[in-house]
């Protein structure tokens, strides 16, 4: 068993945790944290396969997108400090043997298909981050531009829903708050 | 022995720096500003909060040096001291660094107190300003070097200096690092005034003691990598190498603590929309500059 | 029949499997786009292993990374408009309360 499995092990152990957690604690920003640390573990398993670029690219992302996702979830959900232990489920049967089907279906097929021999090298970190940059601006610059644009078509269109509508004429008729502020 | 020149780098370098901050915020030159303060901090009462989360409570502050020190291990203080000369070390710069985000949430929600966790979150919004104007400037200079590796950056600035040669990028990069470790006048997360200490408010003791040295080594950060991206690094005339990656990140790093403080603070909605409307177009500019420079200028 | 492999593979059915499990069972719409990041995130695992244990020639692998994260992220901004938008209009963004297209 070579190094790599053992850490490969550890870290995708990890990884399926806190996946759990994130389910099964009550406290929202906990949750949302847990998926993050989810996250960063898979990031780690991308370091321990000798790809240094996405592993690091994976780490970077997910802290900040999860870290939006904690702020979205004491937003918007009813418990965020988790003290109140609701049980907020449904399907529950549905669900874990939906969960249960995919992973075992999933492992299913790791274990009889024919995946052919380990290959003799790869190329290393600095060779990899060359030729990913020549592949996104070579052969994939048109998946990259339309990538590009759908970003920036989703940034307006959130934009968009999240401003809210009517907003200048509410502006100007409301009074300044702060007066009933001096009596307290 | 190149681990124990490095410790010894980052123990003067932290320590100089709390000396800095010291002059900067109080107008008086200490020497001995740094150990008082830490006896101080070690000594006294550590007040602990009626209902914290326990577990952000005490990883907070933790978490923020962790993320600081690994951000470190990427900076070249000469070909030879460096920890560990990752292939994408401008990348990997910026993902230890998006930990002091966690940090500062776990730090804000831990202590289950009101300005703590507004400092916090507040910090998400400096975030999502900063964020985009630190990684655009390293776009540039990673560029200009043909690489992310840290040493390549610095030998790619043999013939010029890069604060020559890209200087907005280098005024983008220095106001948003500024940002990231929050540092006058983007110090919203722990304002004294306006958010009754925010972030740091809730640790006493020995907690906000690493609280303060997590936030001492970011500062230290930022500043070497501001050297190493933008000021040549180790490179200069008659001085040792890393006599000279000293002074530059000590020289950027007085800049940063003692220029901020001329300004008055910024709030976070202000300094988003200063950052998109302006920052984002200038380091877009910035880029194709730089491009246009790449191809044309043989430097 | 490499064990790398395999083992990579395991985990990331493990985490699909978690992630479908959440993104069914959950009520509240912030939860069931964690659960859909988790099975996002198993995809990224398989496609890292796969490229790593079977092409490591054809960086097309890697690329095809980096535009699951593309997805992963305009997904999410886009989910938290809608959610901004419809809490906006109802209080709440639980799904079981979402039936005023049904029947």
């Amino acid at each position: 068993m070579s190094v790599q499995v053992i850490f490969l092990a550890a870290f995708g152990l990890a990884a399926v945790w806190f996946g759990i957690v994130v389910f099964r604690t009550h406290s929202m920003v906990r949750s949302a944290l847990a998926l993050l640390f989810s996250q960063t573990a898979i990031g780690a398993m991308f370091l321990v396969m000798e790809t240094e670029f996405l592993g690091v690219l994976q780490i970077m992302m997910m802290a900040t997108e999860m870290s939006i996702m904690a702020i979205f979830m004491v937003m918007f959900m009813m418990d965020p400090g988790g003290l109140g232990a609701m049980d907020m489920k449904h399907q529950r049967r549905l669900s874990l043997w939906a969960g249960l089907v995919a992973f075992g279906g999933a492992t299913g097929l790791a274990f009889f298909a024919n995946w052919g021999p380990l290959p003799a090298e790869i190329p290393d970190a600095a060779e990899q981050v060359r030729l990913l940059g020549f592949e996104l601006l070579g052969r994939s610059m048109l998946i990259f531009e339309s990538a590009g644009l759908t970003i920036l078509t989703a940034m307006i269109a959130a934009t968009a829903m999240a401003v809210l509508p009517g907003r200048k004429a509410e502006a100007q008729t409301s009074e300044p708050p702060g007066h009933e502020g001096h009596g307290a | 022995m190149t681990a124990i020149w490095l410790l010894l780098a980052l123990a003067v370098g932290v320590y100089l720096l709390a000396v800095l901050e010291h002059w900067a915020s109080t107008n008086r030159l200490r020497p001995t500003a740094p150990i008082l303060a830490a006896l101080s901090l070690l000594g006294s009462e550590s007040l602990l909060p009626r209902k914290p989360d326990q577990l952000f409570f005490e990883t907070g502050p933790v978490l923020l040096l962790i993320a600081a020190l690994l951000s470190l291990a990427i900076i070249p203080l000469t070909p030879d001291l460096i920890v560990t000369d990752l292939a994408t070390g401008a990348l990997f710069f910026n993902a230890a660094l998006s930990y002091v985000l966690v940090a500062l949430i776990m730090a804000g929600w831990g202590p289950d107190g009101a300005y703590g966790m507004i400092g916090g979150w507040r910090f998400l919004g400096q975030l999502i300003a900063y964020a985009m104007l630190v990684v655009m400037p390293i776009t540039a200079v990673a560029m200009r070097a043909e690489s992310l590796s840290t040493i390549e950056i610095v030998l790619s600035q043999e013939g010029l200096w890069n604060i020559a040669y890209q200087p907005l990028g280098f005024a983008l990069f220095l106001g948003a690092g500024m940002a990231m470790a929050f540092v006058p006048p983007f110090d919203l997360p722990i304002a004294s005034g306006d958010l009754a200490g925010g972030v740091q408010a809730e640790y006493t003791g020995v907690r906000r003691l690493v609280f303060r040295l997590g936030r001492l080594v970011l500062v230290l950060s930022v500043a070497s990598a501001a050297t190493v991206f933008y000021l040549g690094g180790w490179l200069g005339p008659w001085l040792p190498g890393w006599a000279w990656s000293g002074v530059k990140i000590l020289a950027v790093a007085a800049v940063m603590l003692a220029g901020g403080r001329l300004f008055p603070r910024v709030s976070e909605g202000g300094l988003l929309a200063w950052c998109w409307k302006l920052g984002i177009p200038l380091a877009l500019a910035n880029i194709l500059l730089v491009g246009i420079l790449v191809l044309v200028v043989p430097l | 029949m490499s064990m790398e492999l395999i083992v990579a593979l395991i985990a990331s059915a493990a985490l699909f499997g978690t992630g479908i499990y959440g993104a069914l069972s959950q009520t509240n719409l912030v939860m069931i786009m964690m659960g859909i990041e988790l099975i996002l995130a198993a995809a990224l695992v398989n496609l890292v292993a796969f490229w790593r244990y079977l092409h490591p020639d054809a960086i097309e692998g890697q690329m095809f990374v980096l535009i699951v994260m593309t997805v992963m992220a305009v997904e999410m901004a886009v989910g938290f408009g809608v959610a901004i938008a419809r809490f906006r209009s109802r209080g709440s963004v639980e799904m079981e309360e979402a039936q005023e297209l049904k029947g």
